[in-house]
């Protein structure tokens, strides 16, 4: 047990170097945007010519294949993005504040989409663009605070110390998870509540699950694709004064 | 098929997701040129 957490811990250092994490980042990245690709063209096949309509909601319903995995997404990357936010805060590992930087625009994408996705629905079933509903509102408070992690990374001029402060905001920030989460337990809301659950039977007919779950794995690769490629980018903007940078830029000079 | 909000949402969506997967591509692409002017700035010209 010791060992295999020593070899993690070896490999999450040798990783977190930053040549050997834009070597990482530039190998991984392809793969991952495919897989998401082959996933989310799956699932949204199925969602719009596999799946029949919903016996309530119509054609309507074929929005939530797409709604439901970048609502799952929007409060996974705040997650994620926060663990690293605490790691880099504590340990001061600059893999850690880049990852966690790198994670709130594709955060910011994945709410946007929940939110206008959502608001695209809920106008032909509930009859309005958007109601403050506590589920609804406590998602546009995360779609604020991505921006301002974003914000607040790009208003200080020192790299380190916005990336530091910006942090911080992320793990304030996480408080609002289990709120939008659970909002739709704890206030009485229009927003129906959690129809696939992963302990407990889902509410959802077998029939109609496969599309979602292609989309929601996809998702998944999009997120790790998406990351590592912002990452990259931030990795080489910050070291662009570095010696393993120019080396690595001569090399593909002389290539091309 | 009332597919009008259903094709209005996977454009969203579609749009959304371009932009996440274009944005970072044009940051790179930018750091890369950054990082050439600087080695090009750096290098000594050959003197004729």
């Amino acid at each position: 047990m010791t060992v295999s957490v020593n070899r993690l811990v070896l490999w999450f250092n040798k990783t977190g170097s930053p040549p050997n994490f834009d070597r990482f980042a530039a190998r991984w990245t392809p793969w991952a945007f495919a897989t998401a690709i082959i996933f989310m063209a799956a699932g949204i096949y199925g969602a719009i010519y596999s799946v029949p309509a919903d016996y309530a909601q119509g054609e309507n319903f074929r929005i939530l294949y797409i709604h439901v995995p970048a609502a799952w997404m929007s409060l996974f990357i705040f997650v994620v993005m926060a663990i690293q936010a605490f790691i880099a805060l504590v340990w001061r590992i600059k893999a850690c504040e880049i990852l966690a930087m790198s994670c709130a625009p594709v955060g910011a994408a994945f709410t946007l989409i929940t939110l206008v996705t959502g608001s695209i629905w809920g106008k032909p079933t509930w009859g309005t663009w958007w109601t403050w509903d506590p589920r609804l509102t406590s998602e546009l408070v995360l779609l604020f605070l991505y921006i301002g992690v974003i914000g607040l990374h790009n208003a200080i001029e020192d790299r380190r110390a916005a990336a530091r402060a910006a942090c911080f905001l992320a793990l304030i920030g996480l408080i609002n998870v289990p709120i939008v989460h659970f909002a739709v337990q704890w206030w009485n809301t229009l927003h129906q509540g959690s129809t696939i659950r992963l302990i407990g039977p889902s509410t959802m007919d077998p029939s109609m699950m496969w599309p979602l779950l292609a989309t929601v794995i996809g998702t998944k690769f999009w997120f790790i694709g998406s990351l590592l490629q912002r990452a990259r980018a931030m990795n080489l903007e910050q070291e662009s004064g570095k010696d393993w940078v120019r080396k690595i830029s001569e090399s593909s000079a002389n290539e091309a | 098929m009332r597919l009008d909000y259903v094709s209005g949402a996977y454009l969203v969506f579609a749009l959304i997701m371009a932009w996440d997967f274009i944005a970072p591509r044009i940051k790179l692409a930018q750091v890369r040129r950054m990082i050439a002017l600087r080695i090009r700035r750096e290098t000594p010209r050959k003197t004729q």
